[in-house]
């Protein structure tokens, strides 16, 4: 690298079959400007016109609390559970051969596509006290439907992609023969699993935890169906927003999407940080 | 012994990649299972380790049978092609991987892993990750992980594949080294024949899953007994020969007073001959010819590879017999001889290319093959064409790597009639290697009619016919049964198919029945014992000809094979076989004690 920059007269251009680094670097920034930065910028402008006892006042406030309690909590669950099942799904796809499974492959994607709502409009019937599978569990006297295992749910069927798009292709580079040689070296099945398999894909699955999670945090549509939208109860942070909004509290609104935003941002620096250390950490070790 | 395999058959979709393959490897020996890519070695090395179950077969390590034991527990360590390192452990946890997972304690397992290192020569490397070591190096921690439980036995499987070739050939010679020092019984997967001469006590090759020859080095390439182990095991020129009273004739002058015995007794007849390009001699003219007189030839081409001169000579008029059917590099369609000369050689004689030289024969070696060449046979040009081009028959030829000719023959018409006499004529040019008809009504008097001829075989085939799955073997009279397994020796080596010798009693009764199965054990030993071949053994009651024709019917994909000694036998009972069915039939004769008609 060092060469390659010192050779180029010491600017950041490398040989490229794609003329024009000017060009490109320009319209990267100026995209990322335009659609990503000037609006957050313009939401944290807004929030930062607040009195700072009204912006603390909004943001602290009991029902908000509660909403991000909601928000954070259920996102972190339904990741948590998309980690798992993902990783199941996306080893049943990579490793096996079976009638269908083109099909299971394409219906992964289906809550990408599917417009939120319908999704929880779909979720709710299914899942209403007097829904196919509601009822049986109203039984058993679980409610789902207008409690926060509905949000989680709703939350896990969105997040699920992310989780086996991002486990899949590491899985398929998990080399067989690799587990033919831990097995002839004596190690069981579980052994190979947790010595061989699961450091190789663990990055995998942290990328697609951070991406499951952070969608969470931000999904509307699907959840507002299911969730009955109790305040204190079953109030999701981008519920309350909107209520905000409806009210014309436009300041208000800004200021919780701020928090909403930090902790999200957070979230996702300390995933990264936790996935460059594991990596770092293993390379010091060989050194 | 160390190794045992008995019987290994392991089957893909139906075909069988592995074929009854039986080898024993003693204690400390390195054996190399030479062959080429699909040739099912490496599905053998699998089986071995346990990583693949076996359709059929016994697998036994130091006498114990380890057949239905998980690889976990068979005590053998195992090298990939391409490492299969653990890439996120350090060369010291790779090695340790085997001693974890046994619990050693450690400090036992960091004296161990010393060890090892020092054996394979990278001491002080613990601490690194495998994609900080060059290939070479990654494939010696391979080795040392392999060997870290103290395996009983170490198998490779094309080590050296992904090296270049300086790497290789120390990495070789590490191999050597350590197997010497733990005396450890090794197998080597390669296809590298270069290879195999330098680390093998002995070498199994593979071909089409089938073990074809095993022995040391030295034997197989002085005296190969098929022509796959003689053209993949170095270069080889195959040349049809006459085996004459005289001796072996490639012209008209015998080259050899010696040739291979065959099972035709003293017949003039067709073989296949092995000249190593090295063996043949090139010089100015007759008189100062060291070796004995070949022919003249005309040299095409010449090219130099390092220490040697390579030279491709056609044969000036080689006549039918004589023909070259495969010069080294395998190529059957353009038949050169390939010879190779020193440096030494090469300034005493410099020739070039248009140039025509006088060849001799140093040294030659017959195959004992009985099936030399293929010849089909027709009334017609247009049918004998379509013979030749049969799928069947040009999958053989090929892996043969012989000849098709095509021969037309009006007297099959009357002999199909019926009316022609009992034996041929002395008209009627004499046959060659094996012949190929069409199956038809009267097929029984024509294949009798090219038997006596000396065709060494007639092969029957109906119209597009598939590649056999299942061979039959049988033969109608005890003396038939040398010509009849050399031929279904010879010809199962070409094709991926099981092998079964069908024996058959007039009726179930039990006082028959040792005698029967005496008669299977005696067939497979023979095959085994004579051939290097492993057949199944099958018994079956009744009429011969009804039971064979019971039996063929079951599928279109099985190959008969049929030895007779008394050829009246053939139209007495065999008519209907031979006419009706839709299976091949490969029909072999060996006069017995009853009168020649020659």
């Amino acid at each position: 690298m060092a060469a390659v920059r010192a050779a180029a007269g010491d600017t950041y251009v490398q040989p490229s079959v794609l003329p024009g680094f000017g060009l490109t670097f320009g319209f990267t920034t100026f995209f990322l400007s335009a659609i990503v930065l000037i609006p957050l910028a313009a939401l944290v402008s807004k929030a930062g016109s607040m009195h700072w006892e009204e912006f603390i006042h909004t943001v602290l406030s009991a029902r908000a609390l509660a909403s991000y309690r909601l928000s954070f909590g259920a996102s972190m669950v339904a990741a948590t559970i998309n980690l798992v099942f993902g990783f199941i799904l996306a080893w049943t796809l990579v490793r096996y051969d079976f009638p269908g499974r083109k099909l299971i492959d394409a219906l992964i994607d289906l809550p990408f596509a599917l417009p939120t709502a319908v999704s929880g409009i779909a979720l709710t019937t299914v899942f209403a006290q007097n829904g196919w599978l509601g009822q049986y569990l109203a039984l058993a006297g679980i409610k789902v439907a207008y409690t926060w295992i509905g949000v989680t749910i709703a939350l896990t069927l969105i997040g699920m992609p992310f989780l086996v798009r991002t486990v899949q292709p590491a899985l398929a580079e998990v080399q067989r023969e690799l587990e033919d040689a831990a097995e002839i070296l004596g190690a069981g099945r579980f052994y190979v699993f947790r010595r061989i398999i699961l450091p190789t894909v663990l990055p995998a699955m942290l990328t697609g935890f951070a991406l499951a999670f952070a969608r969470g945090v931000g999904e509307y549509g699907s959840v507002i169906f299911i969730a009955g939208n109790l305040p204190f109860k079953t109030e999701i942070t981008p519920y309350l927003i909107v209520i905000r909004l409806e009210e014309y509290d436009y300041h208000g609104a800004a200021a919780l999407g701020c928090v909403l935003l930090s902790i999200s941002f957070l979230g996702l620096w300390a995933i990264n940080y936790l996935q460059h250390w594991g990596r770092r950490r293993s390379m010091a070790t060989g050194r | 012994m160390s190794i045992t395999l008995d019987q290994i058959t392991k089957r893909y979709q139906g075909a069988p990649v592995v074929n009854d393959v039986s080898i024993d490897i003693g204690d400390g020996e390195f054996f190399v299972l030479l062959g080429p890519s699909g040739s099912g070695k490496s599905t053998l090395l699998r089986a071995i380790a346990g990583l693949t179950g076996v359709d059929h077969g016994r697998i036994s390590l130091h006498g114990r049978d380890v057949t239905h034991i998980s690889a976990r527990d068979r005590g053998v360590g195992l090298v990939f092609q391409n490492y299969a390192l653990f890439r996120h452990m350090t060369v010291a946890d790779n090695i340790e991987f085997a001693l974890r997972v046994r619990r050693m304690r450690a400090r036992q397992r960091r004296e161990r892993r010393k060890e090892l290192l020092r054996l394979v020569a990278l001491e002080g490397m613990d601490d690194r990750l495998p994609s900080q070591l060059s290939g070479g190096q990654q494939q010696r921690v391979a080795v040392a992980r392999a060997l870290a439980h103290k395996p009983e036995v170490l198998l490779l499987d094309e080590p050296f594949g992904a090296l270049d070739a300086k790497i290789r050939e120390e990495l070789r010679r590490t191999i050597r080294e350590v197997q010497r020092e733990l005396g450890i019984t090794t197998i080597l997967v390669t296809h590298d024949q270069e290879e195999a001469f330098a680390l093998a006590d002995r070498i199994g090759i593979m071909n089409l899953g089938r073990l074809l020859e095993l022995g040391r080095p030295e034997d197989l390439y002085a005296r190969p007994a098929t022509r796959f182990v003689a053209t993949f095991l170095g270069a080889a020129n195959l040349v049809l020969a006459q085996h004459t009273a005289r001796g072996i004739c490639i012209g008209a002058d015998p080259v050899m007073a010696l040739g291979g015995s065959t099972a035709s007794g003293n017949r003039d007849h067709e073989v296949v001959a092995v000249l190593r390009p090295e063996d043949i001699e090139i010089a100015p003219s007759r008189e100062v010819l060291h070796a004995s007189f070949l022919g003249l030839g005309t040299v095409e081409q010449q090219l130099f590879v390092g220490a040697n001169e390579r030279l491709r000579v056609r044969l000036n008029n080689p006549g039918d017999a004589g023909q070259v059917v495969t010069s080294a590099d395998g190529d059957a369609t353009d038949a050169l001889l390939e010879v190779t000369r020193t440096q030494h050689d090469r300034r005493n004689y410099p020739v070039a290319a248009g140039q025509t030289v006088t060849l001799g024969v140093r040294r030659l070696h017959v195959l004992a093959t009985p099936l030399s060449s293929f010849t089909a046979c027709a009334t017609s040009e247009a049918q004998a064409l379509a013979i030749s081009e049969e799928p069947l028959l040009v999958q053989l030829a090929t892996r043969m790597k012989t000849r098709v000719s095509t021969r037309i023959e009006p007297a099959l018409q009357q002999i199909a009639n019926a009316v022609a006499p009992d034996s041929p004529g002395a008209e009627c040019a004499p046959f060659a290697g094996v012949a190929v008809i069409n199956t038809d009504p009267g097929a029984v008097h024509t294949v009798r009619w090219l038997l006596q001829l000396g065709a060494e075989a007639v092969l029957l085939l109906p119209p597009h016919t598939p590649s056999p799955a299942r061979v039959l073997i049988h033969w109608v009279d005890e003396p038939a049964r040398r010509a009849t397994l050399a031929v279904a020796a010879s010809l199962l080596r070409h094709v991926s198919a099981q092998a079964v010798y069908v024996g058959i009693l007039p009726n179930d009764d039990e006082a028959g029945r040792p005698d029967g199965m005496r008669a299977l054990l005696d067939a497979r030993s023979e095959a085994q014992a004579v051939h290097g071949l492993e057949i199944r053994t099958e018994l079956g009651f009744g009429d011969v000809a009804a039971e064979l024709t019971r039996r063929l019917a079951e599928s279109p994909d099985q190959l008969l094979i049929l030895g007779v000694a008394d050829i009246s036998v053939l139209t007495q009972r065999f008519a209907t076989l031979l006419s009706r069915t839709a299976n091949p039939l490969l029909v072999v004769w060996q006069p017995g004690d009853s009168p020649q008609p020659r």
